[in-house]
């Protein structure tokens, strides 16, 4: 069992020999494509890393145009509900002037209406209490 | 006694008694593995490739023993 | 080596019908010049790298971005490599020694579970039997000697002759024991890897004597995760070892060691 002969020596060098091989058709090889793989594997997660950074600016700019239009947009509604109630209320009181002078002129002629009627009224009272005056005294 | 069935007997004692210590050996590796496994499972796996290994050493000592059990049987230098 | 015949003539005795039979210890001997060498290592070692190689051509044949097919498995792999290598020797100084740990797991790891899958059996050898490389001390001892080599080279390139500071660095007096490491762990890492794999495929033969059928399959599903693990922990202490040579002795602590 512990016969030791040439087989060592030859062993070992057919361990080198295979080891000699191994490197040139399997260790090189296989080395260099994985440190291919994660070189190109940084690099494109590097490309990544910048990609997303363009979008977050994108974004950001995006999100402050979007601020901008809010605010404009406001500031045009106030303004036209400024202006909306300024007609209405420059409205509301034409208005009501007018109901008051249309109130007014009513008023007038009413008042001329009655102090006419009034007048006409005294007059019938007159030529009334004449006629009953006259047919009295005929009477008596 | 001659050489031969001394051979026999001290292959036998070589392996049982290279089996002692190591046996007990792997007794306490793996007790504290299973203790550790149990307080931080999720370091199972490491724990476990560890163990193996510490095993597999351990293992060896026993091999030993029976590389000399195996020469006194087949390969005495005694024996003519 | 009588005691070799007479326990596989035990095994072998006509109470078990004989449907396998273990063998420790017999080789196929090819004879070159006037060297002996194991032939069936040889076999099988062939064999197992011609299915690196064709694994490895059928995956870098049509390299694409995305992977596919071949090319995805072999990729896997290969990322599995790197990050126990990284783990290892650490961020730095790891890719050098990719290939190197690399093939080693692969190597070990082929060799190991084509002992276990492939019914070597059923090629018959004038002498011995095919069974997985790494069950031959000698192809272990190889491999941990291409460790220790590696480790030195990588201490002496990294450091120079300031590398046997390491020897003396906290304490002289430790020198002995510094120096029975270097020899401790090519010991142990080959002796770690023979002695798993031999025990697999002996615990699978006696079972396989026994109880011909159905009951060896939960040893061999153990034996196939053993092989996997022990190819894992090859490379792991390898790339220990190395790192450990790189870092020197002071800081090595510091380190986390998987």
């Amino acid at each position: 069992m512990f016969d030791f002969d040439a087989t060592l020596p030859l062993m070992a060098v057919q361990f080198i020999l295979l080891m000699v091989v191994l490197n040139a058709i399997l260790f090189k090889p296989l080395t260099k494509v994985i440190e291919d793989r994660s070189t190109l594997i940084s690099n494109s997660q590097t490309g990544a890393k910048e990609g997303l950074e363009q979008v977050n600016a994108i974004t950001q700019q995006y999100e402050k145009a979007l601020i901008d239009s809010r605010r404009q947009y406001q500031s045009i509604i106030a303004k036209a509900q400024a202006e909306a109630q300024k007609t209405a209320s420059e409205k509301i009181a034409a208005a009501q002037a007018e109901a008051v002078a249309a109130r007014e002129t009513a008023t007038r002629e009413l008042a001329a209406q009655k102090i006419s009627a009034m007048a006409e009224l005294e007059k019938q009272v007159d030529s009334l209490s004449q006629e009953i005056v006259n047919k009295l005294l005929v009477g008596v | 006694m001659d050489v031969s069935s001394a051979s026999v007997i001290a292959a036998a004692l070589a392996i049982g008694l290279a089996s002692l210590g190591p046996g007990i050996g792997q007794g306490n590796a793996s007790a504290s593995a299973v203790e550790g496994i149990a307080r931080q499972p999720e370091a199972e796996g490491k724990i476990r490739g560890t163990l193996l290994l510490t095993l597999a050493f351990m293992e060896s000592l026993t091999i030993y023993g029976l590389v000399i059990a195996l020469v006194l049987l087949f390969a005495n230098p005694f024996v003519k | 080596m009588p005691l070799d015949i007479e326990m596989l003539n035990f095994l072998d005795s006509p109470n078990f019908v004989s449907l396998a039979a273990l063998e420790v210890g017999q080789h196929f001997y090819w004879h070159i010049g006037s060297l002996k060498v194991h032939g069936q290592v040889f076999l099988a070692t062939w064999f197992v790298m011609s299915v690196l190689i064709v694994a490895s051509l059928l995956a870098t044949r049509n390299i694409q971005q995305i992977p596919k097919g071949m090319q995805n498995l072999m990729e896997y792999a290969m990322d599995f490599i790197r990050e126990l290598t990284r783990n290892q020797i650490g961020e730095k100084e790891y890719r050098p020694w990719v290939p190197f740990i690399g093939t080693l797991f692969l190597f070990i790891f082929v060799c190991n579970w084509s002992g276990a899958l492939i019914p070597w059996k059923l090629i018959h050898l004038p002498e011995g039997e095919l069974a997985a490389p790494t069950n031959d001390i000698n192809t272990t001892v190889a491999l941990s000697l291409l460790v220790s080599i590696a480790y030195f080279y990588a201490g002496f390139k990294k450091k120079g002759l300031g590398y046997f500071a390491k020897y003396v660095q906290p304490t002289p007096i430790l020198l002995p024991i510094a120096v029975l490491e270097d020899f401790t762990k090519p010991l142990s890492l080959s002796f770690r890897l023979f002695g798993n794999i031999l025990a697999d495929e002996l615990v699978v033969g006696v079972l396989v004597l026994l109880v011909p059928l159905f009951v060896p399959l939960p040893v061999m599903l153990l034996g196939l995760f053993t092989s996997a693990i022990q190819a894992l922990v090859f490379a792991t202490l390898a790339g220990a070892y190395i790192h450990e040579a790189l870092e020197g002795h002071g800081d090595e602590h510091e380190e986390e060691h998987a």
